[in-house]
């Protein structure tokens, strides 16, 4: 870039940055809690190193699970919510992506001579379709689509996983469509020569060549997958969330960082994981 | 060579063909999660068809409309009055809030990954950036680095795996009800991201340029300001339009917390039982994430060309 173009996007970031603050009114002397707002962060943060093992109620009810089960437990949930979701979103998000993806119409698949519009009949309707619905899914995040459902059906665990499922379908089939269309095309050029048909190009020769990158993506999603599903504790769902705002309220700092270590492991966990597949498919 | 020599000769290939036996291990541990999820019995503890909840969905669905037109046949200029009203009275202060707090998050963000990276990147933070100095590091001199790499990697990840909203919720309670608890939050997990995609991308850079501006005797924040930052900002900029895009949908969604913002008009309405205003500030949401997308695509583009 130039230095003068770059000192221009510099110079409007920074401005955009200026009116937010003008707007929302930031003034760096609210950033300083009031009295009891310290007493709270105190209180909250100097339990961080000694997260409770223990219910901190004194009065807890006989026959209750200890806290370490529960949080377990809670874990539990979150990662069926987080696998639920992410392989429901893995069949609707391919399907979608498949279909708006150009690599299955445009041209011959092995990205020579290109076919004239009109040749290519109601496809380009298909593929316009593909990318409005995914359009739609995404522009609406997982905790309003739970908003909606729960207003529709009320609270129910597969409502929570079809919430996740549809937005994360929708960055799936966006993600996945780009993949396939950036694939190299080497074997799909060698398997047309041989006189493959088209469906057999799609599948021996394109998809192939894009799986590694599709897999890590879908590792990758699954931690977001896991922090969505943790969240939609918050509304009602005893996944973590539900827990860490629960004990938040009766003011039980130390059971609020048991469930979020409990929250951040599952988090770095998937986050290594996901980390380690990249590695070894993507970049080896 | 014979029909049968060639089937065997792609036999032996295919045989041959790299596999990883993580990656292998990887696919199957997720199909036996996603075959435990699905087995879970939570999940099908609700029956959609129920009479009661059909009846449900019926009168959820009736409310989506317009409260005007409730009943009524559709009319244009009365659902545009009513949609009109909304925007005047609410809509537009709320879509300029959400569109401000996710402005000042991920001006927040970039700036404090930025920071972030060069104490995380190993090339940079290290007793020895890009050339041998005249004296060998002592162990000390190399302990303190590698120390200040760790921290800064684990303050990363800490900020990163914490989701936004459980930010905002804390730090709500602790700052009270203005906007930099949304933003702040927003701008800490993305912090995260930027500093972690940021420091991989410096410790893949081509370390010529820089090497010679050590040659020259510069400092760290010396390299950092004249060689690394200009060699770094496509990339950067690309993921500072990547997660914008992102703290626009969050941003909506914190709103639910208690700040003005679209999200807080949603579960407001919610709570009020008009549903039909719940619906039009979903969409509204849904609006400005399209149009934070649209505009997000297009800046990647023009950096991109532009790199």
């Amino acid at each position: 870039m130039a230095f003068s173009s770059r000192g221009l996007v510099l110079l409007t970031l920074g401005a955009a940055g200026l009116w937010a603050a003008f707007e929302l009114r930031l003034d760096p002397r609210d950033l300083v809690p009031s009295d009891g707002g310290m007493v709270m962060a105190r209180e909250l943060f100097s339990r961080a190193w000694s997260p409770a093992l223990a219910y901190e109620a004194a009065d807890v009810p006989a026959g209750t699970r200890p806290l370490l089960l529960k949080a377990l437990e809670a874990a539990r949930l979150t990662v069926v919510f987080a696998a639920a979701a992410i392989s429901l979103s893995l069949v609707c998000g391919g399907i979608l992506g498949f279909f708006a993806s150009t690599a299955w119409w445009v041209g011959d698949q092995t990205g020579g001579a290109k076919v004239g519009w009109s040749r290519h009949g109601v496809r380009p309707v298909v593929y316009g379709v593909a990318r409005l619905i995914i359009a739609l899914m995404r522009s609406v995040h997982e905790l309003l689509w739970a908003v909606l459902l729960l207003a529709a059906f009320g609270l129910s665990q597969l409502s929570a996983v079809i919430a996740i499922a549809i937005p994360y379908s929708g960055t799936f089939a966006k993600v996945f469509s780009e993949m396939l269309d950036e694939a190299p095309r080497d074997s799909a050029v060698a398997l047309r020569s041989a006189g493959a048909s088209s469906s057999q190009i799609f599948l021996f020769g394109l998809l192939p060549r894009a799986l590694p990158d599709m897999s890590a993506y879908a590792f990758y999603r699954f931690e977001c997958a896991l922090r969505s599903s943790a969240i939609l504790g918050f509304f009602g769902y005893p996944t973590l969330g539900y827990y860490i705002a629960a004990s938040f309220e009766n003011l039980y700092y130390g059971e609020v960082w048991t469930y979020l270590y409990t929250l951040v492991l599952l988090v770095v966990v998937a986050d290594w994981w996901s980390g380690a597949l990249r590695r070894r498919l993507v970049l080896a | 060579m014979s029909v049968d020599g060639r089937i065997a000769e792609v036999e032996r290939l295919r045989r041959r063909r790299p596999r990883d036996r993580f990656a292998r291990l990887s696919v199957w541990a997720l199909v036996l999660l996603t075959l435990l999820a699905w087995s879970s019995e939570g999940l099908w503890s609700t029956d959609y068809f129920s009479p009661r909840r059909q009846q449900n969905l019926q009168r959820f669905l009736g409310e989506l409309r317009p409260h005007p037109l409730q009943g009524q046949p559709f009319d244009v200029s009365v659902a545009t009055a009513w949609a009109g009203e909304i925007l005047s009275e609410r809509g537009w202060e709320a879509a300029r809030i959400t569109l401000a707090m996710s402005v000042a998050a991920i001006v927040l963000a970039s700036l404090a990954g930025l920071a972030l990276t060069l104490t995380s990147a190993r090339t940079h933070a290290t007793s020895e950036p890009y050339l041998p100095g005249p004296r060998p590091p002592t162990r000390g001199q190399r302990w303190v680095w590698r120390a200040v790499v760790g921290a800064s990697r684990l303050v990363l990840i800490l900020i990163r795996s914490i989701p936004e909203y459980v930010w905002a919720f804390i730090l709500l309670a602790v700052l009270g009800p203005n906007a930099w608890p949304v933003v702040l939050a927003l701008a800490l997990h993305n912090a995260g991201i930027v500093g972690k995609l940021t420091a991989e991308v410096v410790e893949n850079l081509e370390p010529g340029p820089l090497r010679a501006l050590r040659g020259v005797g510069a400092g760290r924040l010396q390299i950092a300001a004249t060689g690394l930052f200009p060699l770094i900002l496509p990339r950067f900029l690309l993921f500072f339009f990547y997660r914008w895009e992102t703290c626009v949908r969050e941003a909506t969604v914190l709103g639910m917390l208690g700040i003005t913002s679209l999200g807080f008009w949603i579960v407001d309405s919610r709570a009020r039982n008009h549903y039909d205003e719940m619906f039009f500030f979903v969409l509204m949401g849904a609006g400005l994430v399209l149009i934070g997308d649209l505009v997000s695509a297009v800046a990647r583009e023009v950096v991109r060309r532009a790199a």
